[in-house]
C-alpha cells in the first residue's frame, strides 16, 4: 500500500517544531514512531499536507526523577520505559500495560508512550482501508454528516484504545504540553476530551512533550487488566487500572478507570470517596464492577469487533478483576 | 513533495538515496536496492514478514519512513549469509522444515536473530513471546518455534 504525497520536514529543536506546527496548523501530523500514524495514513483516514519527525529531538526521549516525579519524554520509546530501573521500581503497572501493545520486538521499539497516548481513536467503520469505507459513505470524522455507529450522535463515538491511557489517568499523571505560547500543563484525564473528530486537549500548535507522574508517598497497590480477542497485535475490548493506597490495611486512596469504552478513558469517580476507610471485601468488588457497568452503559456503542451488550458486562468483570487484584496483591 | 537525500549501511555497504518522504522502508529496500527478501504481506504492521533489523532492534519496514532510516545501518535477510555460507539461523529453519510457502520466513528469522543477540539462550516462552508479532499461515508454529530452539544450542562462535 502506498502513502498519499506529504511534505516532510524533521526539526532539531522543539522550539523549531512547534514553529512548523504552527504554521500548517492541522494539515501538519506530529510522527513518532508512527506504527499507528503510518497505518492511518496508508488507510488515507487522515490526510495531513505535512508530517513532522521526532526523530531529531532526543530530549523528548528522556527519563527522569525530578523533585517528587518521575517525568518521561513523549518520545520515549516503549520499550525504554518499560525497562527503565525507576519506572519498574515506582510504576510496575505501567510495565505491565506495555507488554500488551503490539507485539515485543517490533512495536516496542519504534512506538513511544506518547504515541501510545495520543493514540487515534478507533472505530469498526473508520479503521478500514478507502474502499472499505467507500461502500458505507462518509462518517462524522470522515467528512460525512452521520455517525455510522450511533446515527444520532453529534459527535465521533471512537474509542479510546490506548493500553497506557487508563494507567496514566489512575497514576493520576500530569502532560506537559508546549505550544506557541509557552508550555502548559494539563491533568492527564484532561487531556481526552471525549470526542473523536478532536480526542486530545491539543491545540494546531501544540505538541506532547513529557508525562509527569507524581511518585507516591506510600506504596501503592496497582493492577491492570485488558481483554483483548488475540494477546499480540491487538487493541483492548475492553481495558481497566486500578491504584490504591493503604493506611493501617483500610483503604486510603482509591482510583478505578474503565476504557476502551468510549473517547475518553472513564474515571469512576464515586468510588474514590466510598471506598476510603473500608476493607478490601467481596462486596467491595461487586461494588466496583456495578459502578462500572453503570458508567459504560450510556457510552458504549456498537462500534468494535465485539458487541455493545458483551462490552458492557466486560467492563463490569474487568473492573471487578483489577480492583480485586490491586486491593489484594502485595504492596510496593 | 520533493525527494530527500539519505544515506544508510544496508547489510554492511554504504547508500545515499534519493527518496521520496512518503517512501516506506519497504519500497526502497525492495524497489531501490532489489533486496526482495524484505515481504510485504499486510502491510499495516500486523503480519511481520517485513521485518529488518535496524540497528540491531527488529522494526516493520512497512511501518518505517525512509527518511526515519536515515543515518541507521538496516540488516535485511540477505545480509544473514556469509562467504556463500548461510546463518545458523537459516540452516535449522530448513532441516526442520519450518519453512514451507516462505512468505513470513525472512520476518521470523530477523526477529529471532534479533532475539538470540540480546538473549543467546531463550526460554520457550521468551521464544514464543518474541515471534509473537510473525504471522505464519502454513507451518502451526511448532516447527518454527523447534527451529530457534535448536539454534539456541549452539555456540554461535563456533557456528552450525
Amino acid at each position: 500500500m502506498r502513502l498519499p504525497a506529504f511534505d516532510y520536514y524533521s526539526p532539531t529543536s522543539i522550539e523549531n517544531a512547534i514553529q512548523i506546527k504552527n504554521e500548517f496548523g492541522g494539515s501538519a501530523v506530529i510522527l513518532a514512531g508512527g506504527t499507528d500514524l503510518i497505518v492511518n495514513l496508508k488507510n488515507r483516514v487522515i490526510a495531513p499536507s505535512v508530517v513532522i519527525s521526532l526523530k531529531n529531538l532526543r530530549e523528548l526521549r528522556k527519563i527522569d526523577l525530578a523533585g517528587d516525579s518521575l517525568v518521561i519524554g513523549a518520545g520515549a520509546s516503549l520499550s525504554q520505559v518499560a525497562c527503565n530501573e525507576n519506572v519498574q521500581r515506582h510504576f510496575p503497572i505501567l510495565v505491565d500495560a506495555i507488554k500488551h501493545i503490539g507485539a515485543p520486538s517490533i512495536q516496542r521499539h519504534r512506538g513511544s508512550i506518547g504515541g501510545n497516548l495520543c493514540l487515534n481513536p478507533r472505530c469498526l467503520f473508520y479503521n478500514q482501508s478507502f474502499f472499505w469505507r467507500k461502500g458505507k459513505g462518509s462518517c462524522l470524522r470522515t467528512g460525512g454528516k452521520t455517525c455510522l455507529a450511533l446515527e444520532k450522535a453529534e459527535s465521533c463515538q471512537a474509542i479510546c484504545s490506548a493500553d497506557t491511557a487508563p494507567v496514566i489517568v489512575a497514576l493520576s499523571g500530569q502532560l506537559t504540553i508546549v505550544g506557541r505560547a509557552g508550555s502548559r500543563s494539563c491533568s492527564a484525564q484532561e487531556f481526552f476530551t471525549g470526542k473523536g473528530e478532536t480526542p486530545f486537549n491539543l491545540g494546531p500548535d501544540e505538541i506532547l512533550t513529557e508525562i509527569r507522574i507524581p511518585i507516591p508517598w506510600a506504596p501503592i497497590s496497582s493492577s491492570y487488566k485488558r481483554l483483548s480477542y488475540r494477546s499480540a497485535i491487538d487493541f483492548p475490548v475492553i481495558n481497566a487500572a486500578c491504584v490504591a493506597t493503604f493506611e493501617q490495611e483500610k483503604i486510603f486512596r482509591f482510583r478505578l478507570v474503565v476504557s476502551a469504552a468510549g473517547p475518553a478513558p472513564i474515571t469512576l469517580k464515586d468510588l474514590e470517596s466510598t471506598f476510603i476507610g473500608r476493607e478490601p471485601s467481596q462486596e467491595l468488588f461487586s461494588e466496583a464492577e456495578q459502578a462500572a457497568v453503570r458508567a459504560v452503559e450510556g457510552i458504549v456503542v456498537d462500534n468494535s469487533i465485539a458487541s455493545k451488550q458483551y462490552r458492557v458486562k466486560m467492563a463490569g468483570v474487568m473492573a471487578r478483576r483489577v480492583t480485586q487484584s490491586a486491593l489484594t496483591a502485595s504492596r510496593r | 513533495m520533493k525527494k530527500l537525500l539519505i544515506t544508510m549501511t544496508v547489510n554492511d555497504e554504504q547508500f545515499d538515496l534519493m527518496v521520496r518522504p512518503n517512501e516506506t522502508l519497504t519500497e526502497t529496500l525492495r524497489e531501490r536496492l532489489g533486496l526482495t527478501g524484505v515481504k510485504e504481506g499486510c502491510a499495516e504492521g500486523v503480519c511481520g514478514a517485513c521485518a529488518v533489523l535496524m540497528d540491531q532492534h527488529p522494526v516493520r519496514a512497512c511501518l518505517t519512513l525512509s527518511m526515519e532510516a536515515d543515518g541507521t545501518s538496516i540488516t535485511t535477510i540477505e545480509g544473514l549469509a556469509s562467504d556463500g555460507k548461510l546463518h545458523h539461523l537459516q540452516e535449522s529453519f530448513i532441516n526442520h522444515g519450518a519453512v514451507q510457502c516462505g512468505f513470513c520466513t525472512p520476518g521470523m528469522i530477523m526477529v529471532s536473530k534479533a532475539l538470540l543477540d540480546e538473549k543467546p539462550s531463550p526460554t520457550d516462552d521468551e521464544i514464543k513471546e518474541a515471534l509473537s508479532g510473525n504471522l505464519c499461515r502454513c507451518t502451526g508454529y511448532k516447527k518454527i518455534l523447534e527451529a530457534v530452539r535448536s539454534t539456541t544450542q549452539i555456540d554461535p562462535k563456533k557456528g552450525a
